[in-house]
């Protein structure tokens, strides 16, 4: 007799969570639009999620990830209540010249979004199925409220704000993103998860975006949750022919949280860029799981992850490139760095790289350490103090990734945001 | 200006400085030379109080403060420069920012009003064309992609704009071309002054044909074994180091 493997420690038995999902569903049953998501996708995706279980202690790749929380945060959506003028308030200020999309609770809100025509469209993104890696996202599947499901035919900017709030009643919330782009469509997406559901809720988000023939998509996804909240996310990017995708990743909230990325490359000529952001105090952590699947010729991907960590705040990130048998000719390069603040910090990486063809070109690598001394020196006998020395060049170790974003306003945004999280003057001067 | 007494420290377990003894008054420049090893850029390190060193004996006074009580900041603060021998390259930070940053701590140290905007460029544009240096290299990081004359005319720069009561200058004159040497030696020139002092540490006399020193002062095994005026270098040049070596044996 084979006895079931433990889950991971301090989380519970997978009888536990599997009666708990099923509680769920039966409290949420009621409130499931089964337009946006038929009963048959997601009876599928249940049916999936409760197959595979919790995450296992031999599985690697949730060896960092703190989701202990779900052995008693709320897994179902409960019914959507008036948003309160408070909650209002702390939305962030319109981006001149994008169509906004605003959900409280994963659910849209008409009365603050703009009139969407794209919206609503019943064909799924062509990207590929999940996978037991992405097994969270089936949660989404199961559970989504609501979902911004839009069709890029053209030249679309697009601002969607998901806001979580903290009622009386824990809750679940299920932020959905559903994209397709037509051939040489070309988006501009700013995609921001803030608030929380509180201590014991559980924000849970999915998107899913397939780029069509050619097309270009700019997307800048920021994730400014509050401290308490808990957070998974299964983000999956499918680039057809051609196709040009460059994800800015911010990562700068949340007590705890984990991002499950997968790209396919599977036109040929397709290219994944990705510029990801991580900074993390107090004892938060923030667990990244990256896959670049190369999977036809002459694609390219390029990684620059920078992560700081301060107090005892935990951030890992394992970045993963396969590049299959029918990709010759791929390139592939990925740049991890870590900045421990002070000790009892801790940042793991670990890039890997999988060839299974000839002619690619590949570079990987990653290094963890602490501000390095001699650039502190010499800005210190230049009679800067220390902690504007310390901002400065924290400053300068994220500023590397950022730099890249081709956009201006985007790389705009993300500096002034960046110079906040780091909470020192020196970067906002930096900026004028 | 700088009165250095019996001066003992050491890196790791490894004793650089053996009993430093110099006075440097104000409106002077003098030489530190040496062999390699003799711990000519130990004492530059030790004065402007780079972690690693400790001082296990004797002092510095420097306008009167004793030296080694400062933090770096402090120092600089102070009036005190140290042009590096390698430069760190510090992208992301651009050499504009760290001027201005570093310009306006000394000057709030003083009492004296921040620059502005405007005047801080006016400024440095001036120096940059004495240094003979793009514009451009205001935007980039701290040292970043230049070559290594580059860096050291952006080290003579940024003593330029600080105008230091004491410059300390470790082998800038190292990797420099002709042309290079002549205009970094001019800004050195530039900088002279009844009220500072510059304490050049360098291997090779010829920086010392362009800025004539008024005392020389030579590195053994971490003390002083000669001093003397111009001429010493002149004599470094024909006879090396080894005699010396072998007289303060």
């Amino acid at each position: 007799m084979t006895t079931a493997p433990p889950p991971v420690p301090g989380s519970m038995s997978n009888a536990a969570y599997e009666q708990r999902l099923r509680d769920a569903v039966m409290d949420a049953a009621p409130l499931l639009n089964a337009k946006l998501l038929p009963v048959s996708v997601r009876s599928s995706a249940l049916n999936k999620a409760l197959a595979a279980g919790l995450p296992q202690l031999r599985d690697d790749l949730w060896r960092y990830a703190d989701i202990k929380f779900l052995a008693s945060a709320a897994l179902a959506p409960i019914a959507g209540a008036a948003v309160e003028p408070a909650t209002l308030a702390t939305l962030p200020p319109r981006l001149a010249g994008y169509m906004r999309l605003v959900f409280v609770d994963g659910r849209l809100q008409q009365g603050l979004s703009d009139p969407c025509p794209a919206l609503d469209v019943a064909a799924a993104p062509l990207v590929p199925e999940r996978t037991r890696h992405e097994r969270f996202g089936w949660l989404n599947d199961a559970f989504a409220m609501d979902v911004a499901r839009i069709a890029v035919q053209a030249e679309l900017r697009l601002d969607v704000v998901f806001l979580a709030t903290a009622g009386s009643q824990r809750q679940a919330v299920y932020p959905r993103l559903e994209l397709q782009l037509a051939p040489q469509a070309d988006l501009v997406l700013v995609e921001r998860h803030l608030g929380s559901t509180g201590a014991g809720g559980l924000i849970n988000s999915a998107a899913q975006v397939y780029a069509g023939a050619g097309s270009r998509v700019r997307h800048l996804r920021w994730q400014g949750l509050d401290e308490d909240a808990q957070h998974l996310d299964t983000t999956q990017i499918a680039l057809d022919r051609d196709a040009r995708y460059q994800l800015t990743l911010l990562q700068l909230g949340a007590r705890a949280t984990r991002t499950s990325l997968r790209a396919s490359l599977f036109g040929a000529g397709s290219t994944f860029t990705l510029q990801g952001v991580a900074v993390a105090g107090g004892k938060h952590t923030l667990d990244h799981s990256l896959l670049v699947d190369h999977m036809a010729p002459h694609t390219t991907s390029d990684q620059v992850f920078r992560a700081i960590a301060h107090d005892r705040a935990h951030i890992a990130c394992r970045s993963r490139v396969e590049v299959g048998g029918k990709a010759r000719g791929a390139r592939s390069d990925q740049s991890l760095k870590g900045l421990l603040a002070n000790a009892g910090a801790e940042i793991d990486l670990r890039p890997q790289l999988e060839i299974f063809t000839d002619e690619v070109r590949a570079s990987h690598g990653a290094t963890t350490g602490a501000l390095d001394e001699n650039m502190r020196f010499y800005l210190l006998s230049r009679g800067l103090d220390a902690d504007t020395a310390r901002g400065l060049l924290e400053w300068a170790f994220l500023e590397d990734a950022v730099a890249h974003i081709e956009l201006p306003e985007l790389r705009r945004a993300v500096e002034q945001t960046l110079a906040t999280a780091l909470g020192n003057p020196v970067a906002r001067q930096v900026l004028q | 200006m700088l009165s250095i007494r019996d001066l003992h420290a050491k890196i790791a377990d490894r004793e650089v400085l053996r009993g430093i003894n110099l006075e440097l008054p104000a409106g002077e420049v003098h030489a530190i030379m040496g062999p390699n090893g003799s711990g000519k850029s130990s004492l530059s390190h030790v004065l402007a109080g780079k972690p690693g060193y400790t001082v296990t004996a004797g002092g510095v006074s420097y306008q009167e403060r004793n030296l080694l009580e400062l933090a770096p900041e402090e120092r600089s603060r102070a009036g005190l420069f140290l042009g590096f021998q390698y430069p760190v390259e510090i992208p992301g930070v651009n050499n504009a920012y760290l001027l201005r940053a570093a310009l306006n701590a000394a000057r709030r140290q003083r009492g004296e009003q921040e620059v502005d905007a405007f005047d801080f460029l006016a400024l440095v544009k001036e120096r940059m064309a004495l240094m003979k240096m793009d514009e451009a290299f205001l935007s980039r990081g701290v040292n970043e992609g230049f070559s290594g004359g580059e860096k050291k005319r952006n080290e003579i720069l940024q003593m330029l704009v600080l105008q230091p009561t004491l410059a300390i200058l470790d082998e800038t004159d190292s990797g420099l071309d002709i042309d290079a040497l002549k205009v970094v030696a001019n800004g050195i020139n530039t900088l002279r002054a009844p009220g500072r002092s510059i304490l050049l540490v360098t291997h090779y006399q010829r920086l010392l044909d362009h800025v004539t020193p008024d005392r020389v002062h030579v590195l053994a095994r971490g003390r002083i074994v000669k001093s003397g005026g111009p001429e010493l270098a002149r004599e470094l040049e024909q006879r090396g180091y080894d005699w010396l070596l072998d007289e303060a044996a």
